[in-house]
């Protein structure tokens, strides 16, 4: 594959053809993303409104961003929220992804579509899905807590268990994804590495621990960035499934900025926010760009 | 590896087929309580099959037009939409793979910028921007906007740089233009990252829903999300049809990912991971 120099170098520039193929996506990338960016700065600093002229007011929206108890809760959620999204769903996936590695070739097929299909499910399908499993009288999940006795529990009301509630089909949407991810991980560790081990009388566990973790620690961290960036992101299934509610425990930040965007003297606030939070979460997904590009460059 | 003993084999078949049925129980699901009828649904106790199997549900949500429109115009959204993707990223894909060209590392750095900014930061800004275009209530705001991905292009880049060189030099010399070697070389050797970059951007619309909120209020253009949300919270008490319209709007994709499952699933190999 190709080292170095990508560019077929011996042959002479050709300008014309280059900016002609590329006019597309640099036209459409400034129409559409690089001029609402520009914009969303500029009106960051405003007191910003559809009706009236705007007043600039230097950095007063970022100042109340950082100040409101609402936002710093909203960024707080979307941590709680990837926290338990994201560790289990690893952990799962993981695990699964050992059992499936060993099944027959044609099983292992059948598995691996299967469990891929959740993932092309729509965060609003998924919603409308879960929140019947949840309903209080007829669901699923009282009807499973009943077998065993439990009193029935109002999953997406109460305080406590909405945000885990929401957390459920999130991991459901991404674990076979993830799963994928890892089979194709775990199948490029050299089977000669565990059957050396073996020779040695190492044991499951410490075939785990010493060969298979370490070999995975790549695939493992950018599942863990990754995962972690679409989680705090999350918004659509806790706009759908509860609207935030109860007493805005499942209001993810994202959620925060579009409630905002609704209510004409907050744009500028909003804007404020969801720049902040492309600051984080720009910054990660930079890092692991970097990551991959650089791995990809050095060994082509 | 050693070979498994046949008990070992049968824990990790079951183990496997448990945990694939929990997968697809949640669509299986709401696609079987679709064949309820309207007063089982939420009926307690709970039951998963119906009493008796009724098509009722699905005949009323095929019946009403604005669903079959709203399946029909996302479809054909999406498809053009894939398209569109595909041209405009693999063009972008091919030159910075290839061409040698002044500005190429500026151009390289504006593009992939583009990659970082959130969709939320852009959201309001992007909406007076097609707003003042006079793009609101087209198809164009629902397709345009998302078309140019630095993402997709990086993805297809990488697979073009795997294309050995001397494929091409052959043609160079013997004087082929550029654009005839992309569209004669890399095009037709395209295919497996096409299949998925493009069902990737198929998805991406399908499924999106808070834009088309934002921008669509012609109920002829309704996107099949937008049109499940409305209905969701207009008349919420026909449980049943919500159902068999949920269970309907995941079907063409649920197909379409069959028909080309074998390459998506070998293409996560493909995603640049180690």
């Amino acid at each position: 594959m190709m080292a170095k120099s990508n560019t077929v170098s011996k042959f002479k520039q050709d300008n014309k053809t280059a900016y002609l193929l590329l006019a597309p996506i640099v036209i459409l990338l400034t129409i559409f993303v690089v001029i609402p960016f520009f914009y969303a700065l500029v009106v960051s600093f405003y007191d910003w409104s559809f009706y009236q002229e705007s007043k600039f007011v230097g950095f007063r929206n970022y100042y109340l961003v950082l100040t409101d108890d609402l936002f710093l809760e909203s960024v707080w959620t979307g941590l709680k929220f990837a926290l338990m999204v994201v560790p289990a769903m690893l952990i799962l996936s993981f695990l699964f992804a050992s059992v499936v590695k060993n099944l027959s070739p044609r099983f292992s097929g059948f598995v691996k579509t299967s469990i891929y299909i959740p993932t092309i499910i729509s965060g609003i399908v998924a919603s409308v899905i879960f929140v019947f499993i949840y309903d209080y009288t007829a669901g699923l999940a009282n009807y499973i807590l009943g077998w065993f006795g439990v009193e029935p529990v109002a999953w997406l009301a109460e305080v406590r268990t909405a945000l885990p509630s929401i957390a459920v089909p999130a991991i459901w949407l991404g674990f076979g994804l993830t799963s994928l991810i890892m089979l194709s991980g775990l199948h490029d560790i050299p089977e000669s590495y565990y059957e050396a081990a073996e020779l040695e009388g190492a044991g499951t566990w410490a075939k785990m621990r010493y060969i298979t973790i370490p070999l995975m620690r790549n695939v493992i961290l950018y599942l863990l960035v990754t995962g972690f960036t679409a989680q705090i992101s999350q918004f659509e299934l806790s706009l759908v499934m509860t609207n935030g509610g109860p007493l805005s425990e499942t209001v993810t930040p994202n959620l925060y900025i579009l409630n905002h965007f609704r209510n004409d003297v907050m744009v500028g606030n909003s804007i404020a926010a969801s720049l902040l939070l492309f600051v984080v979460l720009g910054s990660i997904s930079a890092v692991i760009f970097r990551v991959l590009n650089s791995e990809k460059a050095v060994d082509g | 590896m050693k070979t498994l003993t046949a008990t070992q084999k049968t824990i990790i078949t079951v183990i496997s087929a448990l945990v694939t049925l929990a997968a697809l129980f949640p669509l299986l699901w709401v696609a079987i309580a679709g064949f309820k009828e309207r007063s089982e649904v939420l009926a307690t106790p709970f039951r998963f099959f119906p009493k008796r199997w009724l098509v009722q549900n699905y005949t009323d949500i095929l019946g009403d037009w604005t669903f079959v429109q709203s399946m029909l115009v996302t479809f054909g959204g999406a498809v053009l939409f894939a398209t569109l993707s595909l041209a405009v990223n693999a063009m972008a894909a091919y030159v910075f793979a290839r061409l040698d060209f002044k500005f190429k590392g500026f151009l390289w750095v504006y593009v992939i910028t583009t990659m970082f900014v959130p969709g939320m930061a852009i959201l309001l800004t992007s909406f007076i921007v097609v707003n003042k275009l006079g793009m609101l209530d087209t198809l164009a705001v629902l397709v345009l906007p998302g078309v140019a991905s630095a993402g997709h292009m990086f993805f297809i880049r990488q697979f073009y740089l795997n294309i050995p060189l001397a494929l091409e030099e052959a043609a160079l010399i013997d004087g082929a233009g550029r654009i005839r070697i992309f569209t004669g070389i890399f095009l037709p050797m395209s295919f497996p990252v096409f299949v998925i970059v493009g069902i990737g951007s198929y998805l991406g619309y399908w499924n999106s829903f808070v834009w088309p909120t934002m921008t669509i209020t012609n109920p002829h253009l309704f996107q099949i999300m937008q049109y499940l949300y409305t209905f969701r919270s207009e008349r919420a008490t026909e449980m049943g049809m919500l159902m068999a319209g949920s269970a309907l709007s995941a079907l063409p994709t649920i197909v379409l990912f069959l028909i080309f499952q074998r390459h998506i699933i070998s293409g996560i190999k493909i995603s640049g991971l180690k």
